[in-house]
């Protein structure tokens, strides 16, 4: 039995599922308004009260887990916003590394490398707009001037067009790509167990790995 | 196929609402009427119109203006209900394609392909597609005039006029060719101009490429209540013909990206680890 640190707790990963599923939900029920032949299944609305639904635990989600991990939340807030001369080397060192898997092309990175870290921040930022526009398109349909719901419907549009196609990247890296050996190590396990080993750790992510060792009491989350 | 317009010479209008009915009744469109207990309820808002706006079920509306031209006041009539235009906004924005082009050049509707997105209702330039909206759930059904075309009630393809027009008794309204109503009603606007109304107007002719309702306007747009030059909104160009097509080629060119990716990648990882058999070696 190899050894294993904690990557994600439990209540960050509960909130990751819901939020995914949550957004899967969401990105469906809108991509079919932009493929007219499926507008078909649109009909009576029905689509858009799944995309309510689903709405509805986008936005709850977070504003649950917020207040309860209100430390992780502050710290994860900071990390989406810290940005310097490390995230230079990962971006000089991606071609390579994720082109021609090349592993040790890669300067060691911090609990998040710098493209978790760019997905991480569009989470948040997409993910106000989306419910901020949101909300309005919902609740002030009637009560709106028309220039207003006009521009909230693009920027909901934008935000959808940069997530979905982010999600892919994401869902690719995170399972898809050769380096990934999903069912061993890495994102999947980190994910769903909470745990990865401590070679994938050092090897992955040698800055936070030796700051948690360090600390030795993982204080991480 | 040439195509058809309607034509509405207000000057001729009576303001009976007689269209209004045949409208209603045709569409089977019933009317709402508000009542309170062994009563209707009627609320005196200073003008004989009724009712208050277009809504599903009102897809003709007569409008009552009172106007001061020469120190006395004067009485104009529009007919408000969808304008059929050639570069109908409503259309663009349509996602599911219940909104199309007629072949006679209305803006035809498929009411069963409505998704109730309500995007004709915020980007329509005359204010037209009304829908009813559940607030909290979102259920909604656009409803508009079709120019008599609603399928099972179409009354171009089976050789009538629209039901507003049949029952016009003052010929207010009349329906044919576009290219004869245009000369008809530059005809009219001409004598309007030389009886002394000289801001007289084809309203239609010109505007979102041509409306296939138009009104002969003994004065200008604004003093009807029309939009004077509507356009399009600029958001509904932004958003359909840029940031959409913009969209799907980031998205196709993402997936592409990613497929190509993994051949790139898988290749050179194999390559790498054939040297040593395929165990990885630090992982």
């Amino acid at each position: 039995m190899e050894t294993e640190i904690e990557r994600y707790r439990k209540p960050t990963r509960i909130l990751h599922w819901i939020h995914a599923g949550a957004f899967v939900a969401l990105f469906l029920t809108g991509l079919i308004l932009f493929v007219p032949p499926l507008g078909v299944l649109a009909q009576d609305s029905w689509t858009r009260v799944i995309h309510r639904v689903a709405a509805i635990l986008f936005v709850v989600a977070p504003l649950i887990y917020i207040p309860l991990n209100w430390k992780a939340t502050l710290r994860g807030i900071k990390d989406a916003f810290s940005w310097g001369g490390a995230d230079i080397g990962w971006m000089k060192a991606a071609p390579r590394y994720y082109f021609l898997s090349d592993e040790a092309a890669m300067p060691p990175q911090e609990h998040m490398n710098t493209g978790q870290k760019l997905w991480w921040l569009m989470v948040i930022v997409f993910g106000l707009i989306f419910a901020i526009t949101g909300v309005i398109m919902w609740f002030a349909k009637t009560a709106s001037p028309m220039a207003l719901l006009q521009w909230m419907v693009i920027l909901h549009d934008i935000a959808f067009i940069t997530t979905g196609c982010m999600l892919f990247v994401h869902i690719y890296l995170s399972v898809v790509h050769p380096l990934m050996r999903p069912l061993r190590t890495g994102a999947w396990s980190s994910m769903v167990r909470g745990k990865i080993s401590a070679d994938y750790a050092k090897s992955h992510h040698a800055k936070w790995y030796d700051r948690v060792s360090k600390e030795k009491e993982a204080e991480l989350h | 196929m040439a195509e058809k317009a309607i034509l509405y010479d207000p000057t001729r209008c009576t303001a009976c609402r007689g269209c209004q009915a045949a409208c209603k009744q045709w569409n089977e469109n019933d009317e709402v009427i508000p009542t309170k207990e062994n009563a209707v309820e009627a609320h005196n808002w200073g003008s004989y119109e009724n009712p208050p706006d277009l809504s599903p079920q009102t897809w003709l509306k007569v409008e009552f203006h009172e106007v001061e031209r020469k120190g006395k006041v004067d009485w104009l009539f529009t007919r408000r209900a969808c304008m059929h235009c050639s570069d109908a906004a409503c259309v663009k924005v349509c996602p599911t394609g219940a909104l199309y082009h007629h072949e006679l050049g209305f803006v035809a509707y498929d009411k069963d392909l409505c998704s109730g997105c309500g995007y004709c209702v915020d980007f329509c330039p005359f204010h037209v597609p009304q829908s009813e909206r559940n607030l909290l759930t979102g259920v909604a059904i656009m409803d508009k005039c079709t120019l008599c075309t609603t399928p099972g009630l179409d009354r171009i393809a089976a050789g009538y006029e629209p039901a507003c027009v049949k029952t016009c008794p003052t010929d207010a309204v009349i329906y044919g060719d576009r290219n004869e109503l245009v000369a008809e009603g530059k005809k009219r606007v001409q004598s309007l101009k030389t009886k002394g109304y000289s801001n007289a107007y084809l309203y239609g002719d010109k505007e979102l490429d041509g409306l296939h309702v138009m009104y002969v306007l003994s004065d200008s747009p604004e003093v009807y209540g029309l939009p004077v030059s509507p356009q399009v909104p600029a958001a509904a160009i932004a958003w359909q013909d840029v940031i959409q097509p913009l969209g799907w080629a980031l998205g196709g060119l993402t997936i592409l990206g990613l497929g190509l990716n993994y051949l790139v990648a898988r290749e050179a990882k194999l390559t790498k680890e054939l040297p040593g058999k395929k165990e990885e070696k630090e992982e």
